[in-house]
């Protein structure tokens, strides 16, 4: 059911530390944080924990919370007709969210559901504002976040166009190498706007890029 | 400058400053401090704004005119986005990150846009009071704005994409060659002409 609410930090100080670590060090990546910037952010952030299959945003809900995960996998999606069309697939180390419907206030066009047993920190809309308006740091951290967002969603557009069938699941392989294996591959084929007879085909391509000898492919030490 | 040149230059001022209200309030005292860190640039029919492979160091807001942005891949080309008047357009991946750009962007019309340089947003986003929000705002509006487009393009079927468009913009079909419009909207040439009698019913 529910997730659990807010764990009491004093109590669980180095659970909590442990929780906010992974986020600490995804916004380490675009700013230098202070110990006050690091309570303030476990002030404002919840921690919760959701079954598998959990949705957490439904067609036409509007968004009130943005999610980094810490551990598990969330997968956003909407309808075409009968057809279930996948537009992301986020683990842990990631933040995300009906971010459209969140930044703009109208019913969310897509699900987000959990694939596996999904711990989050959640924000909430209000939450933002005040730290917002608090400090104008938060407001610069804010912006380097909706950059991230962004240029991430304007990769995506621009390599579905500029990349074969072929090219997008080798750079789906190399890049996402802790999902394949966590989702269906129908899942995968339609993020990656591919049939999913088409990526049955081409499957081979994966574990090929995986071997250190594949096509492009850097030495992996844990081969 | 001619009178003439400076009726023009305060009508653009103006319709920028009108533009600017759909990010968030500004006064008339707000927007002149915004001002300093823009500048006016026009550009010909047809004129490339950003070449591929090359930096992009302008976010540009259309004043007048017709902009578009495409990718080339092989022989063929995509259009990413047709702006106008009161759009932003720009190369997003090379402007922010400062790399090479993997499109082009190329005026449609004689065009002027409200520009402002990568250096100057990193000084308006410092001293600038409202330039932190003025920006997150921007960028908030693009990704939503590309959110709406991506989830069309992918949840809307062809003739579904093409009445939804054109009823939305009906005078992009008098301003822009059909060809680009097809290109944008992901529609073969053939079909898109089939459906265009569908509008003249």
């Amino acid at each position: 059911m529910v997730a659990k609410t807010k764990t009491d930090r004093a109590v669980h100080h180095s659970l909590t530390f442990s929780m906010f670590e992974n986020l600490i060090s995804f916004l380490g990546k675009f700013v230098q944080l202070t110990p006050e910037d690091i309570s303030t952010i476990e002030d404002k952030m919840v921690i919760k924990e959701y079954p598998k299959k959990y949705l957490l945003i439904e067609e036409g809900d509007i968004a009130q919370h943005l999610y980094f995960i810490n551990k598990g996998l969330i997968h956003k999606y909407f309808y075409k007709g009968k057809e279930m069309i996948t537009t992301d697939l986020v683990c842990e180390g990631t933040l995300t969210g009906s971010i459209n419907s969140f930044l703009s206030g109208n019913p969310s066009h897509y699900y987000l559901q959990t694939l596996e047993i999904t711990h989050v920190l959640s924000i909430s809309k209000e939450a933002l504002e005040e730290l917002y308006k608090q400090d104008k740091k938060w407001q610069r951290i804010g912006r380097i976040v909706i950059t991230h967002f962004l240029l991430q969603q304007e990769k995506k557009i621009l390599d579905d166009i500029r990349y074969n069938i072929r090219e997008r699941i080798v750079h789906f392989a190399q890049d996402f190498p802790s999902i394949l294996n966590r989702v269906p591959q129908r899942r995968i084929a339609s993020y990656l706007n591919i049939k999913p007879e088409t990526f049955t085909r081409l499957k081979h391509l994966i574990t090929e890029t995986k071997k250190p000898t594949g096509p492009k492919k850097k030495e992996k030490s844990n081969e | 400058m001619s009178k003439s040149a400076t009726d023009k230059q305060a009508l653009f001022i103006k319709n920028a400053f009108h533009y600017f209200q759909q990010f968030m309030p500004l006064t008339i005292n707000e927007m002149e401090g915004l001002v300093k860190y823009c500048e006016f640039r026009k550009f010909d029919r047809r004129a490339i704004i950003v070449k591929e492979g090359e930096v992009d160091v302008f976010l540009n807001m259309v004043v007048q005119g017709m902009v578009m942005k495409y990718v080339k891949v092989g022989k063929s080309e995509t259009i990413l986005q047709l702006a106008t008047e009161g759009h932003i357009i720009h190369s997003e991946l090379s402007y922010l990150t400062q790399t090479p750009s993997p499109v082009i962007v190329q005026a449609l019309e004689p065009t002027v846009v409200f520009s402002i340089s990568y250096e100057n947003m990193q000084a308006a986003l410092d001293n600038f009071p409202q330039g932190e929000t003025l920006g997150r705002k921007i960028l908030e509006t693009m990704y939503i704005k590309k959110d709406e487009r991506k989830y069309a393009w992918q949840s809307k079927n062809v003739r579904q994409r093409f009445l939804d468009y054109i009823n939305g913009h009906p005078h992009m079909l008098q301003r822009v060659p059909q060809k680009y419009l097809a290109s944008y909207l992901n529609i073969k040439a053939e079909t898109f002409s089939r459906l265009k009698h569908l509008t003249k019913q």
